[in-house]
């Protein structure tokens, strides 16, 4: 009889575990049903439908008909090859700055390093509203204080030079902009990467007669080469699906030179309330970096 | 204690289910979203002032007023309306009304309106702008003209006396103006300047002056269909006006490709720029600016046809507001004659004819005489969407001052394509 209760108490109270434990999930999983399911199934939906919020009446399911209109598009075809120029312009410099910096600041030979790293950290805990709408102040013609410092230090022609919004500049200029917001991340993720090296085996290379430059490629970049494809990858995404940088900074312009998919995407959907092709471009956004970045990421991370 | 705590629990259980929202009740909250920043504009702090009477006068009602950029307005609301949402009372440009009809963003209000005893305060051509598709969506509330802005010390140097009234005069005076004063081989002063971002709302404006005094429209209906109410060499003008200016006469710099309204009105303060399309706006800057009193204005220069952006305001209520009655009297009340004088003073000018009939207008000649004389002249812009026109006229301006298209290309690019738009409408 004892024996019967205590197997029924243990029974019960498990079964009231396992329901407390899915218990606790229901806000999570109601959150992402809510969040991020069905915004995602209801733009794979739309995608296929001619949606325009200016006739609402006359709404279409046009199968893959804005596929096949995004891809003719010129817009779009010169917003991919954009967002292909500011993501690896962005990300091989945020790299080649962060590391660098991450090497000066992991140097034995600087003092004060843990101010300097906190001062490193400034740009990336900077809202990036705010960074982006001090950086077009300090880039504008005639007045920003860049033009004004160029023309101080001896370049006065440079004074009305218009960074963001001449099409020769203004591509380089986001880019300036982008790196100097986000190099910072690169530089504390490598300095972690870098202290995990054992400095037993700089020691080693150095009775052994290695350079300072040997030492580099061969100890410190396999040593930092996990982290570094972390970072990599992630900057990669979160570039190529950037819309507040460029949106701030030039909204696309001059003559779409820095019009990239996101930007575009915002355009189509609340300027000119296209919603089915915006959602489109949002589709093909997503499968894109799933296929190329989405694989590497998986890779890395299982490295990791 | 335990019986007190228990006490005070159902106290407060039963303040919260009965009397707060009793109360909330008794106080309607009006969402009032415009451009208004009181931080940087008089009539801004006088209209936050109408606010605070008008809530003094009406102890149940609560103004909140949000102040944000037009285009910050404009996608706002845009994203609010898709999440059924909006303000009470939302500032619109013109142009804006018929996107934001259609979008089913702003309250048709044509009834409120047609029995309102204030009603014929206004000119026919304000409440064309209100309207689309023949219903009233909005009380026009501040209509403004453009005018040529020009710098008289920069003119008296070169020795001229008039402003250009054609077209031929403008490309003359802006030449005589750009001059290299220190001897470096570039002029000193932009002898004319415009805006041509393909973001800035007032480029488009500005280039649709040009092209109404070639004696065109933008667009015109026939048969019930939209067309483009412009030739292609009446297009063409405009862009060979702006490009002999820039590369034959070098009179407009090169660096003003992609300028924003604010580039342009900084450049004027300082005089760098000499002379360019502007708004009545520009007397507060004048009252800070310390060369505010060589500032003039005349009528934009014209190749036909004298013409000008008459650039009407609209207050709207909002679809989703669940005040829609409240937010009426509101509007109702900023918009009689007191009120709209006391907020139309310095960077504003009335819609009402009887407030521009008062003497503080007729007697201010530089900014409000010159500006109310051009009304006439004055052109809206067709109450139906047009952002993709506007983005286009503007690219191929771009273009243009480029040298990525000859005049010629962009005007035909410009003319094939709003005829392409305009026919998707319906």
């Amino acid at each position: 009889m004892n024996k019967s209760r205590r197997t029924q108490a243990t029974s019960g109270s498990l079964a009231g575990s396992a329901l407390g434990r899915y218990g606790y999930l229901v806000p999570i999983f109601v959150l992402f049903i809510l969040v991020e399911l069905y915004p995602f199934v209801y733009s794979v939906v739309l995608s296929f439908w001619n949606k325009h919020l200016l006739h609402p009446n006359a709404d279409q399911f046009i199968g893959l008909g804005n596929y096949i209109k995004m891809l003719q598009s010129p817009h779009f075809i010169r917003a991919i090859r954009n967002s292909t120029v500011f993501t690896v312009g962005s990300v091989v410099f945020e790299y080649l700055v962060g590391l660098g910096s991450a090497l000066i600041l992991n140097s034995r030979h600087i003092k004060f390093r843990n101010l300097f790293r906190a001062i490193v950290l400034l740009p990336w805990v900077v809202p990036i509203a705010v960074n982006s709408l001090i950086w077009k102040f300090m880039l504008s013609p005639n007045f920003g204080f860049i033009n004004q410092l160029l023309a101080a230090i001896g370049f006065p022609h440079l004074l009305t030079v218009n960074w963001l919004g001449d099409i020769r500049y203004a591509m380089p200029a986001v880019i300036f902009v982008n790196v100097w917001r986000s190099f910072p991340f690169y530089t504390i993720t490598l300095l972690a990467g870098l202290a995990q090296i054992p400095s037993d085996l700089y020691e080693a290379a150095s009775i052994d007669g290695a350079s300072k430059w040997q030492s580099f490629i061969h100890i410190t970049l396999p040593g930092i080469r996990g982290v570094s494809q972390v970072i990599v990858v992630l900057h990669i995404i979160w570039t190529f699906v950037n819309f507040d940088v460029i949106y701030l900074l030039t909204k696309g312009g001059p003559l779409r030179m820095t019009e990239v998919v996101p930007t575009l995407l915002y355009r189509e959907a609340f300027d000119f309330f296209n919603m089915g092709y915006a959602a489109a471009m949002g589709v093909f956004l997503l499968v894109v970096l799933a296929i190329t970045v989405g694989r590497a990421y998986t890779k890395t991370s299982s490295f990791q | 204690m335990k019986r007190s705590c228990r006490y005070i629990g159902v106290v407060s259980l039963v303040l919260i289910l009965f009397v707060m929202p009793t109360l909330a009740a008794a106080q309607v909250s009006l969402e009032v979203w415009n451009d208004f920043n009181p931080a940087t504009s008089i009539d801004a702090r006088a209209l936050v002032e109408a606010y605070r009477e008008y809530e003094r006068l009406n102890p149940g009602v609560k103004i909140n007023h949000n102040t944000m950029t037009y285009a910050d307005l404009r996608q706002k609301a845009v994203v609010a309306n898709q999440a059924g949402t909006g303000p009470d009372v939302l500032h619109m440009l013109g142009e804006w009304v018929a996107e934001f009809s259609a979008l089913g963003i702003i309250e048709d209000i044509t009834d409120l309106v047609e029995n309102w005893e204030d009603k014929d305060q206004f000119p026919a051509s304000t409440w064309a702008v209100a309207t689309s598709q023949g219903r009233i969506y909005g009380i026009p509330s501040i209509a403004s003209t453009r005018a040529l802005v020009y710098r008289n010390d920069l003119f008296e140097e070169v020795g001229i006396a008039e402003p250009p009234v054609t077209w031929s005069d403008l490309r003359d005076v802006a030449k005589k103006l750009a001059v290299d004063r220190d001897g470096d081989g570039r002029a000193d002063v932009a002898g004319f300047a415009f805006c041509s971002s393909t973001d800035a709302v007032r480029g488009p404006q500005e280039f649709l002056v040009l092209l109404w005094s070639t004696g065109a429209e933008l667009a015109v209906q026939t048969d019930g269909k939209w067309v483009p109410g412009f030739t292609v060499d009446q297009v063409r003008d405009v862009y060979q006006l702006l490009y002999d200016m820039m590369h034959v006469d070098k009179s407009v710099p090169e660096y003003i490709r992609g300028w924003e309204y604010n580039d342009l009105d900084q450049a004027f303060e300082v005089g760098t720029v000499a002379m360019c399309q502007n708004g009545a706006w520009m007397a507060n800057r004048a009252t800070r600016s310390a060369t505010g009193e060589h500032w003039r204005t005349a009528a934009v220069p014209y190749q036909k046809v004298p013409a000008t952006y008459m650039e009407v305001k609209v207050e709207a209520i909002g679809a989703h507001s669940a005040n829609k009655a409240e937010a009426w009297n509101l509007l109702s009340y900023l918009m009689s004659k007191d009120q709209m004088y006391s907020f139309t003073k310095y960077d504003n000018l009335p819609s009402r004819s009887d407030v521009m009939a008062l003497p503080y207008y007729q007697e201010n000649e530089i900014w409000c005489k010159t500006f109310l004389e051009l009304v006439p002249h004055g052109k809206v812009i067709p109450s139906i969407p047009l952002s993709q026109v506007f983005l286009s006229s503007m690219e191929y301006l771009q273009a243009v001052l480029y040298k990525l298209a000859t005049p010629e290309q962009a005007a035909q690019g410009f003319y094939d394509d709003t005829a392409a738009y305009l026919s998707t409408l319906r």
